[in-house]
């Protein structure tokens, strides 16, 4: 698919390379930010630190100066100089990085501005959230989160290869639906570690492979699902590898509530929309029938897939 | 004496859920839950209450006597303030 290179929000650069590499990223992953999202890059030798006392936190290699006594949030990437400054209110961001910042694109695209691009969106109504999303072939919505290497990535690949429709098997912005909380999701290939890819080796192709992370990426249409842009839960999976069977066993709408806040961590780490954040979060859990999930190589047999285990 | 008035810290985000309420500290980085009636006095924290305006709400609102009113707000004031979720403010 081609696109052109154009994106609704605004990306300004003193290195024109940068802003059609940042531009073809945001376009080709749909990434989906509102138009009056603001992103300028300063390419420059002198990276300036911020003058920020707020203690840090490390997130993906990048460290994080957020909450109050001040409103705007400084990011700092600890694998090459580059810093950026979410301003407060607005949804405009700077970021200063040299040139090595962005030699390895791949590394820089998918690390720091990742989470430049999750505090924009913090101030866009659009919350970050660790997990991927499908709508089975009846058209219910469903949400899988999970840690990382709970199975999220192969089971979304699974759904793919079964013909349902794909949002995300990673990266997700939860957000308001006309009362109801809708998850967005990003076009970026499907990762898969040796292992899923293995089990679903008589529906993959070749993909495409992501060296770094050691996985292989395939996009849904390679599996034999489709992607969409945006998915209203109506079942909800706390996703975990088992032994044996494949099992889902109903939660507790606190329990629920726990691991959303582990899944959407940011809604502890800055009091910009904290309460719009955590008032989305309690909506998702009360919309969807929410269920842990022991997740087994059963899964794999099951001509419904996770529609095979509802209780 | 006036008596003491105590108001949730500025830091606190709350919402319902399915009778409890999920209650974030954003100072402190954690959240934690409560029970219905906890909700209901958080929320009237948003400004400066006394424990009598505190028992009142409660008596409005929910079919208790009001020793037991009395007696859960200031358990619940007393378990507030030792984790800095609610502050005594000064007149």
């Amino acid at each position: 698919m081609t696109d052109q290179l154009t994106t609704p929000l605004r990306v300004e650069s003193n290195d024109a390379g940068l802003a059609e590499l940042v531009k073809a990223w945001l376009v080709e992953s749909r990434m989906p930010l509102p138009p009056e999202v603001q992103l300028s890059l300063i390419v420059t030798d002198q990276v300036p630190k911020p003058d920020d006392p707020r203690p840090s936190f490390f997130q993906a290699g990048v460290e994080v100066r957020a909450g109050e006594p001040l409103d705007w949030v400084h990011l700092q990437w600890q694998l090459a100089p580059a810093m950026a400054r979410i301003d407060a209110g607005g949804p405009t961001a700077t970021i200063f990085l040299s040139r090595d910042a962005f030699a390895d694109a791949e590394l820089f695209v998918r690390t720091f501005l990742m989470i430049v691009v999750i505090f924009l969106g913090r101030r866009a109504g659009r919350f970050h959230l660790h997990a991927g999303t499908a709508v089975d072939p009846s058209g219910r919505g469903w949400l899988l989160t999970g840690n990382t290497g709970s199975g999220k990535s192969t089971t979304v690949a699974l759904l793919a290869s079964r013909g349902w429709q794909i949002g995300t098997d990673d990266v997700a912005f939860l957000t308001d639906s006309n009362r109801r909380a809708a998850v967005l999701g990003i076009r970026v290939p499907i990762a898969l570690r040796p292992g899923g890819r293995a089990l679903l080796a008589h529906h993959s192709g070749k993909g495409m492979p992501l060296t770094r992370r050691g996985k292989t990426g395939f996009f849904a249409e390679e599996l034999g699902g489709r992607w969409l842009a945006s998915v209203e839960p109506e079942l909800l999976l706390f996703a975990e590898l088992g032994n044996g069977r494949t099992r889902l066993t109903p939660m507790e709408p606190t329990e629920v509530m726990r691991v959303l806040m582990q899944s959407s961590p940011w809604v502890l780490f800055e009091t910009t929309a904290a309460q719009e954040h955590l008032d989305l979060l309690a909506r998702l859990a009360r919309q969807a029938r929410c269920f842990r999930a022991q997740l087994a190589a059963d899964l794999f047999e099951a001509p419904g897939a996770l529609q095979d285990f509802l209780p | 004496m006036k008596p003491i008035r105590y108001q949730r810290h500025p830091e606190l985000r709350l919402t319902a859920l399915e009778g409890e309420g999920v209650v974030l500290h954003l100072k402190e980085r954690r959240y934690f839950t409560v029970n219905e009636t906890g909700l209901a006095l958080l929320e009237a924290l948003k400004e400066p209450r006394t424990v009598e305006e505190l028992v009142a709400g409660l008596l409005a609102e929910y079919e208790v006597t009001p020793e037991s009113a009395k007696a859960t707000t200031e358990a619940f004031l007393k378990q507030c303030t030792d984790a800095a979720v609610v502050l005594e403010r000064p007149e």
